[in-house]
């Protein structure tokens, strides 16, 4: 039983250090990633004590084949219990506690709000998606399907909106998704890309050819940006 | 060879039926099989038999069905999956005609069968079956009811799984997200088969729910308290009062749905609709199943450890109080299945930090169990392997969930394979072992045989082994950015071998499975008696003979303790009996619950191809069937027939 627990979680850890997620390339993946890792670490820590209790009971106490007769439970005694009971009580509260504070924090800071709340200062995308399609308005009212152009460093405010039904934008490098609610524009903002090329997909399912929905996300210079979207 | 593009035409209320190649095969298939059924009960006479089931209303007999559906189309679903694996086994891959549509039908059934016509009625079964027996109850509260209730539930299932069958299977995902699901993007039959398939058998649902609540509230015996009740029985009354809550709101959030799809209203989509209502009330339901799916697996091992462990379950009064913690936190946190819609940030905190506090009371229960089994005699039985192995895949589970409750990481993890992993490690660790440890616990009461404990720990290791192998490596592809609900991936995505390995994973609980079955049948066709209680158990039923009679308990305990029947086991002494019978539930034999859910099916199918003459026939004969049952009184005949005996 032991091994077998240990097990999964090495192949766990070995498979992290490469992944896409948690190897972002901007600000808002950062913080992100931060969080996943932070979260994982503490829940490792509940697994190994879960796990290592579990073990131990499960040997030390299969039955004994001969001496079935001999067989009296085991009790705790009644503070002990309380004692016990308390501490896989408060425990578990502290840990989250700790969990909680970088979640409020992040959480507030990173939500999307809806476009009527929103006064920030950036690059401004209008993204709109339909089934199966995506279409980036830029400042210039500069359109393009399935490319969009980013400028390296630079705060991007995306505004979500869909002509059909929910689709969501996702680009794993560069941050979380958000989804595209038709008739609810919503804004999302994402920190400080770097330079590369990604690939976003569509994360809602919406029809058929939901799996090809995908486009492709080139983070440039600045000036190549403006550049870009001044032709 | 391109699979789909072999059709076969037949005409079809008014619509022509395109088959293609696949269900031309199980069409097919369906016809040899119940040909070879019909043959078989021929050959054995079984027709009795089926007759009486088919009229029961005994709690163990509808227990046995609501198994028997509920395991065919685990069966179904279980297949759905196993082509959705060799689908994602390899990039770029074209298994069959298991892409694009065929491919976003599948996934759709597979996880609305597995929820609603597999986990869920083999749970209810299970309660059905057990439940009674545990706190000394003659029947459930509303015997008829129970059988309208199964019947329903097997209505709904087959009006659902016969949609494949008619080349209509819905698309759109088990949480059918508006406006998608609506008749703008999806008109015709195939999502009208997801809403009345559902909402058929969640009326079924909530009857059952009702008909438990009463059971436990009104027909324990003498002398069993609440707080003396075994943990089943009490995660069977917490789940119960979920289902009415969850499913009421499921069935108002169908009707509205199909108000949108068959008569033109638009609450979910246009200009006056928003479809984040569908979202909330969808998920309102959809969080507390979750809790509804997982309490009786939790019941349930509760008594399994703590008869194997020889020991009365360690702090019994936290493991009540942490069950109905669960339920009532289970209500205050659907949101966080909307983190990306775009809520606010406020809403979005709030839900993340009440999604955290579950943790506290589900982990008191995880360490109670550990410490049930401290000091005991494990007794490594097939049922309490089942639930070793539940409490380390359940703990998995259940820290991936904390850390999607961070609402910024869940930005990232959110409808990905990550998010497939986390909630097949929960529901499968703990519905669907849980279902499997009753399944080998109470076949003695169910058919009076045991199941071969050897094949029994065949199927536990393959299926754990299995399990593992197909939803671990599934949280590294979702970080390395595989959405959930895709058909495909690139070679170039780097998960080509993790992939891989989860479908080996898959076909691995696939043989398991067959294992099973190959032990189901083999123990019945030996049929050796094993005696009324072969786990030497604590709890009642084991008290009554195996299989359970249709009159148990006469005399009727008195129960003075938690565990009466090892209590008195132990002192060396009979259970003590209460002087007065209670006043029982009675049983009837009547074929009007079969009758009344055919009705149903007929309104049902009606609804679905929009030929509304169809709905008025099967309403005009279930309301036929309201007056013939009300000219009925099982308690008139029954004591009639008592004057008659004496």
């Amino acid at each position: 039983m032991k091994k077998l627990g240990i097990f999964p979680l090495l192949f766990l850890l070995a498979g992290c250090t490469n992944s896409t997620v948690l190897n972002p390339k901007s600000t808002t993946g950062k913080e992100q990633a931060f969080l996943i890792w932070f979260g994982l670490g503490i829940m490792l820590f509940v697994l190994v004590i879960v796990f290592f209790l579990l073990a131990r009971v499960v040997i030390n106490y299969r039955e004994k084949k001969n001496g079935l007769e001999e067989y009296r439970p085991k009790f705790i005694s009644p503070k002990k219990q309380r004692k016990l009971e308390l501490i896989w009580t408060i425990g578990p509260i502290v840990l989250l506690i700790i969990l909680a504070i970088p979640t409020v924090s992040t959480g507030l800071k990173q939500s999307p709000v809806a476009e009527a709340e929103s006064t920030m200062d950036g690059v401004h995308i209008d993204v709109t998606a339909k089934q199966f399609e995506w279409t980036f308005i830029y400042e210039t009212d500069k359109e393009k399907h399935n490319i969009l152009l980013l400028p390296e460093g630079e705060p991007i405010i995306l505004h979500l909106s869909s002509m059909d039904v929910i689709h969501s934008f996702w680009v794993p490098e560069l941050a979380g998704k958000v989804d595209l609610v038709p008739g609810k524009p919503i804004v999302y903002r994402i920190e400080n890309p770097e330079i590369g090329v990604y690939k976003g997909k569509c994360a809602e399912y919406c029809g058929v050819q939901h799996a090809n929905m995908t486009f492709t996300v080139k983070v440039v210079a600045k000036e190549e940006f403006e550049e870009y979207i001044a032709k | 060879m391109n699979w789909s593009e072999i059709t076969v035409h037949i005409p079809f209320f008014g619509e022509s039926i395109f088959l293609t190649i696949d269900v031309f095969i199980a069409w097919i298939l369906l016809i040899v099989l119940v040909i070879g059924a019909i043959v078989y009960a021929f050959r054995k006479r079984k027709f009795p038999v089926i007759r009486d089931y088919l009229y029961t209303t005994n709690h163990r007999k509808v227990g046995t069905l609501y198994m028997i559906f509920g395991f065919i189309f685990f069966l179904r679903a279980g297949l759905d999956a196993l082509f959705i694996r060799l689908q994602l086994a390899l990039p770029n891959n074209n298994f069959m005609d298991f892409q694009l549509e065929k491919y976003n039908e599948t996934f759709t059934s597979h996880g609305t069968m597995m929820i609603f016509f597999a986990a869920m009625p083999m749970l209810i079964g299970l309660m059905n079956i057990a439940v009674p027996l545990q706190i000394g109850a003659k029947d459930l509260a509303f015997p008829f009811l129970n059988a309208v209730s199964l019947w329903l539930f097997v209505a709904g299932g087959v009006m659902f799984g016969s949609a494949y069958f008619l080349n209509s299977s819905p698309a759109i995902g088990w949480t059918g997200y508006a406006p998608y699901s609506t008749a703008v993007y999806t008109p015709g039959a195939a999502t009208n088969f997801y809403v009345f398939g559902v909402q058929i058998s969640g009326l079924g649902t909530i009857f059952a729910a009702l008909n438990m609540i009463v059971t436990i509230v009104r027909h324990r015996a003498p002398g069993m308290k609440l707080i003396r009740m075994p943990l089943f029985p009490w995660a069977s009354l917490v789940t119960s009062f979920l289902i009415v809550i969850a499913f009421t709101v499921l069935a108002i959030a169908l009707y509205l749905l199909m108000f949108d799809r068959l008569f033109g209203t638009s609450f979910f989509g246009g200009e006056e609709g928003d479809p984040v209502y569908w979202q909330h009330l969808f998920w309102f339901f959809g969080h507390p199943e979750v809790y509804v799916l997982a309490l009786p697996a939790f019941g349930l091992f509760s008594d399994i450890i703590s008869s194997f462990s020889k020991k009365p379950i360690f702090g019994y009064p936290a493991m009540v109080i942490s069950l109905a913690l669960i339920g009532f936190l289970g209500f205050m946190v659907w949101a966080h299945h909307m983190f990306t819609v775009g809520l606010g940030p406020m809403v979005n905190t709030f839900f993340a930090v009440t999604t955290m506090t579950i943790a506290i009371p589900t982990g008191i229960k995880v360490f109670n169990w550990i410490f049930t089994m401290h000091g005991g005699s494990l007794k490594t039985t097939t049922p309490m392997l089942f639930a070793i192995g539940f409490i380390p895949s359940f703990v998995m589970g259940g820290v991936t969930g904390v850390m999607l409750a961070v609402s910024a990481a869940d930005f990232q993890l959110h409808d990905t394979h990550f998010v497939v992993a986390h909630f097949h490690y929960v529901i499968l660790a703990s519905t669907i072992l849980g279902i499997f440890a009753g399944l080998y616990y109470w076949y003695p009461k169910i058919t009076g045989y045991q199941l071969n404990e050897t094949l029994g720990k065949w199927h536990f290791w393959l299926f754990l082994i299995g399990y593992h192998m197909t939803f671990l490596p599934m949280h590294l592809t979702g970080m390395q950015g595989l959405p959930r609900r895709v058909y495909t991936y690139g070679s170039d995505e780097g998960m080509t071998a993790l992939n891989f390995t989860s479908t080996i994973g898959a076909s691995l609980m696939g043989v398991s499975i067959v294992i099973l079955v190959w032990n189901i049948w083999q123990t019945n066709r030996q049929g050796i008696l094993v005696g009324d209680d072969p786990w030497d158990g604590r709890t009642l039923e084991w008290s009554v003979a195996s299989p359970s009679p249709e009159d148990t308990f006469t005399p009727m305990p008195f129960i003075e303790c938690t565990d009466p029947f090892w209590d008195a086991k132990t002192k060396g002494q009979k259970l003590k009996t209460a002087p007065n019978p209670r006043p029982a539930p009675i049983d009837e034999h009547t074929v009007l619950p079969f009758l009344m859910a055919l009705a149903v099916l007929v309104i049902g199918f009606g609804l679905i191809y929009q030929s509304y003459l169809t709905a008025g026939i099967g309403g005009v004969a279930i309301f036929a069937l309201f007056i013939i049952r009300s000219f009925r009184d099982e308690h008139t005949s029954f004591h009639k027939e008592g004057a008659r005996h004496e």
